[in-house]
């Protein structure tokens, strides 16, 4: 809270605040009051629109176990204006949630979703992960279709990341476990598109599916190069064409707010390329892709964009294609090999170029 | 009493890490030329690379001045000598320069190979040689046996041969004395016709080539037509004068003395070293004995890595070779990687120190092809090519047959290595000449090894097999003919010309295996599967496959961190820069050089 204090003084006036995120670990577990207060500071020193989105990351088997409790802190949350909630579902296995270290169980899931929805949450995401070490297609698909069965608004699809020095890897270098080789990983999200299509969910992003008109706000604005503002612990944030990233040591996050300062680690005030750039490779995560439009605004935002501004699709097409002349000729060959579309208004991923979004992503970096 | 009873030429010999740089440094100390605290660590090895690996590559000489106890002033002229088996040549003509030789032995070590190679061009040279005993400061520093291998393995007296610490100075002065006494002083006529010895040069670029030479007869000043006997090119004097060891001019330089000579030359391959100067106006009848042409030994391709530009490799590879007569380059074109240049060097080392410069000095990403030696390839038109680059190598059924070059390597080691390092010698295709014991403990193997097995890294596995005991010294024998047959390297069935090798008959099923297995660990995942081929001619001898991989998504941009994302997609595009492409498939530069580092194991 001192940090939002903090942040908000240097920003001076009240700036429109159109969604709030809270999440990242398990804000659930805070009390009432707490996230009460959270919200409150944010409220008292920025504009919260009234109809912003507000959405809350939650975990099953965090909710519910005492009913009365946990009812009553679901009527808080309505109360506070939390209208969106993020339930980390990851797999409807109980098998496979223990070897994910989860606690709940698949039981849990499904009698939380029926909680929320009676105390009338409108807007929900779960999220499902998939190559699980050891799974099958066939068993992410029935997860899958678990999770259509429970019917939320919003579905996200992650397929596991395992990263260096992480319990995970080690497993896999000594040998315990084996990664879900790639041609399967990618059988399984291309089935996983086709079911949850199916089920008249829109894909609208490489990981995101939502029913029409629940599509993440908030997520949409990491795609289009909105500003946002990161409160907390190794939070990242966008402000003004400047990024930062808050310390990730808990200690130092501390001083340095007791110091009266930001626990700002690294700040990057974005070039007219940066933006340009991050446009692209963000932009490129959406179904709909980047426009040259979109791309060519994100470069005159930053205050050393050299030249005038075009006006017009053509006119940014081919600005954009200047910026990028390197990148030009391998994008053709994705192109070609219908990976990537690039048409008169800018350019998109296929399904089977998403695969491979990293390598056409890093063309425009 | 002539002039010349008051100079004496030597040169320090000695094995790596015996301790020449650093008895070097104590000697202009103790003579007072460079103040104590003005002295570089090793003062005479004035390039980086040098200094960090403990070898001297470009000479440096220079004029001391000693007050021996017998009252005189002499001029003691150290002339130092580059210590490395490529550089054998050189260390000869340094040597030839000289009247007299200090020999540093490791008292801690004893005599090494290299020692003994050293001693032999020595003595080669009608030396005169005072052993030194070095590191006695070291409580492991063992004189008598030392003293006994001197006199048992080289058959000097090393009875009054002095006990020096280098590093704390103990013991220098008597050396000094010693050597005043031991080294003749020089021989020459001042009033004969000029013969002088050029045995090193530099290139500066103000001054054009600066000449090291030792005048054996006559004088020369400025102002004189010199000529070059060997190349019969002449130049005017511009300047002479003494090395201290920076350039200090002198009205003249006359027999017996040691200096520079400066004449506005080009390049440092027309002041050869070897060579000898004389005057244009009158000339010496002969020329001084011992010279040799520059003779690459070993070749690869050097080519300008993604990105970097053919001009600039092609300006560092001049500069290096105006400054560099053993070094020399023409265009190569080579199918896989582009423009570039086939560079030819003395030996693995020489090498390893220019590619090294290219990237420290003129900050330049290249890629190094594999190493390759000259074969004669004799034709069965009775013509004979020499062919170092393997894809111009002809098609076999015009070949009668090839002759590859085979070394005299002289491998010294305590006995009890005797056996791997035989195995090893086995495995490289060496033939066993000859093995005495220098002592009970000490042995010297002589064996006739391809130049070939020799240039990967025949020393390193030598080293490693031995604690880094064994010692190494190797020369050019002869061309001797071999069954040898070219391997091709297909990537996606296209062949890669960079990764042709030339390699013995009854091996490449082998290496084309191990070629083959090592590419598959290097070359990264396509989208398609990549076969990896070895074959001779048009019959594969070794495949493997690098899987396809279908995923290169990021399925989450873990809560808005842009920069992380990013970061991640600029590693990769700095990553794919690094990267060759061949028709479809991407190899990453180091594929060219790492590949033959085959481990030992597998053979």
């Amino acid at each position: 809270m001192r940090e939002i204090e903090l942040r908000a003084d240097q920003t001076g006036s009240k700036e429109e605040i159109d969604t709030v995120y809270i999440g990242g670990g398990t804000p659930s577990v805070l009390d009432v009051s707490q996230l009460r207060d959270i919200l409150h500071a944010v409220n008292k020193h920025y504009d919260i629109r009234d109809d912003a989105e507000i959405t809350l990351e939650v975990n099953p088997g965090t909710l519910g176990v005492k009913d009365g409790v946990t009812l009553a802190k679901l009527q808080a949350y309505k109360y506070m204006g939390i209208n969106r909630l993020s339930m980390g579902v990851q797999a409807m296995d109980n098998d496979r949630l223990h070897f994910m270290g989860r606690i709940h169980t698949a039981e849990n899931v499904v009698r939380d979703m029926k909680l929320l929805r009676q105390k009338g949450f409108d807007n929900i995401n779960l999220d499902l992960m998939f190559s699980i070490p050891g799974e099958t297609t066939e068993q992410a698909l029935e997860d899958a279709r678990r999770i259509i069965e429970l019917g939320p608004e919003h579905i996200s699809c992650y397929s596991l990341q395992i990263e260096e020095g992480t319990p995970f890897a080690d497993m896999i270098a000594g040998g315990e476990i084996t990664e879900v080789p790639d041609e399967e990983d990618r059988d399984t999200y291309h089935r996983l598109c086709r079911m949850l299509e199916g089920a008249g969910y829109e894909h609208y992003e490489i990981s995101n599916f939502a029913k029409p008109g629940y599509r993440s706000r908030h997520n949409s604005l990491y795609w289009d190069m909105s500003d946002y503002i990161a409160f907390g612990l190794g939070a990242s944030g966008f402000e003004d064409g400047v990024r930062y990233k808050n310390i990730s040591d808990i200690d130092g996050y501390i001083t340095s707010l007791k110091s009266d300062k930001l626990p700002v680690d690294e700040v990057h005030t974005n070039s007219a390329f940066d933006n340009i750039s991050e446009a692209v490779f963000t932009g490129l995560r959406r179904i709909e892709g980047i426009s040259y439009e979109d791309a060519v605004e994100a470069y005159f935002r930053a205050t050393d964009a050299e030249g005038t501004k075009p006006h017009g699709s053509d006119a940014c097409r081919e600005f954009f294609w200047q910026v990028f002349s390197e990148a030009g000729g391998e994008a053709s060959d994705y192109e070609e090999r219908g990976l990537l579309i690039i048409d008169d208004k800018g350019l998109r991923l296929t399904e089977q170029g998403i695969d491979i979004s990293n390598s056409i992503m890093s063309l425009f970096v | 009493m002539s002039y010349l009873d008051n100079i004496r030429n030597f040169s320090i010999i000695a094995h790596i890490d015996h301790g020449k740089s650093t008895l070097a440094d104590r000697l202009i100390e103790k003579t007072g030329l460079v103040e104590a605290r003005d002295m570089k660590e090793q003062y005479l090895d004035n390039m980086d690379i040098e200094r960090e690996r403990g070898i001297t590559i470009k000479l440096q000489t220079t004029r001391l001045v000693y007050k021996a106890k017998d009252g005189n002033e002499y001029i003691l002229n150290l002339i130092d000598t580059p210590g490395h088996v490529d550089f054998n040549y050189e260390v000869s003509r340094s040597l030839a320069a000289c009247d007299g030789a200090v020999l540093v032995v490791d008292a801690t070590q004893g005599v090494e190979a290299q020692t003994l190679g050293n001693v032999y061009l020595a003595l080669d040279e009608d030396l005169e040689i005072l052993p030194v005993l070095n590191k006695m400061d070291l409580d492991s520093a063992r004189p008598d046996d030392a003293r006994a291998e001197i006199e048992d393995i080289i058959g000097l007296d090393a009875s009054e041969a002095p006990e020096i610490s280098a590093k704390t100075g103990q013991g220098v002065d008597e050396m000094l004395e010693k050597l005043v006494e031991v080294i003749p002083p020089p021989k020459g006529d001042p009033d004969g016709k000029l013969k002088a010895l050029i045995f090193d040069s530099y290139y500066d670029s103000y001054k054009g080539v600066v000449i090291y030479t030792r005048i054996f007869d006559g004088r020369v000043k400025r102002g004189d037509t010199i000529r070059m006997m060997n190349t019969g090119k002449n130049y005017e004097v511009t300047e002479v004068g003494y090395c201290v060891p920076t350039t200090l001019p002198a009205s003249e330089l006359k027999a017996g003395e040691v200096g520079y000579i400066c004449g506005s030359i080009k390049q440092v391959a027309d002041a050869r070293v070897g060579d000898t100067i004389t005057l244009a106006s009158d000339p010496a009848d002969q020329a001084l004995k011992g010279y040799k042409k520059a003779q690459s030994m070993v070749y690869c391709g050097i080519f300008p890595a993604e990105g970097e530009k053919y001009e600039n490799v092609k300006d560092a590879l001049e500069k290096l070779q105006v400054n560099d007569a053993a070094f020399n380059f023409e265009p190569e074109n080579s199918a896989a990687l582009g423009y570039g240049f086939r560079c030819g060097f003395l030996g693995l080392l020489h090498m390893d120190v220019i590619t090294e410069r290219l990237a420290r000095e003129f900050d330049l990403d290249v890629i190094t092809t594999l190493p390759s030696v000259v074969y004669k390839v004799v034709m069965k038109d009775g013509r004979v090519l020499e062919i170092q680059n393997p894809s111009n190598l002809p098609d076999p059924i015009e070949i009668s047959h090839i002759e590859e070059p085979i070394v005299k390597a002289d491998i010294m080691t305590p006995n009890e290595y005797v056996g791997s390092i035989m195995t090893l010698c086995q495995a490289r295709r060496g033939n066993m000449v000859h093995m005495e014991y220098l002592t009970k403990t000490r042995v010297q193997l002589h064996y006739e090894i391809p130049l070939n097995e020799v240039i990967y890294d025949f020393f390193d596995a030598l080293k490693s097999r031995t604690r880094g005991y064994a010692s190494l010294d190797y020369e050019f024998l002869r061309y001797q003919q071999a069954k040898l047959v070219k391997l091709d390297i297909l990537l996606n069935r296209e062949k890669i010309d960079a990764l042709s090798t030339i390699v013995p008959e009854e091996e490449a099923m082998a290496k084309g295996r191990g070629i083959c297995e090592k590419l598959k660990d290097i070359i990264p995942r396509h989208q398609f599967e990549v076969p990896i081929q070895a074959a001779i001619g048009q019959k594969i001898i070794a495949r493997e496959t690098v899987r396809a991989y279908r995923k290169d998504v990021l399925a989450k941009c873990y809560g808005g961190d842009v920069s992380r994302k990013k970061k991640l997609l600029e590693k990769q595009k700095a990553g794919k820069k690094r990267m060759r492409q061949f028709g479809t498939v991407t190899v990453p530069q180091e594929a060219f050089t790492e590949v033959l580092k085959l481990d030992d194991g597998g053979k």
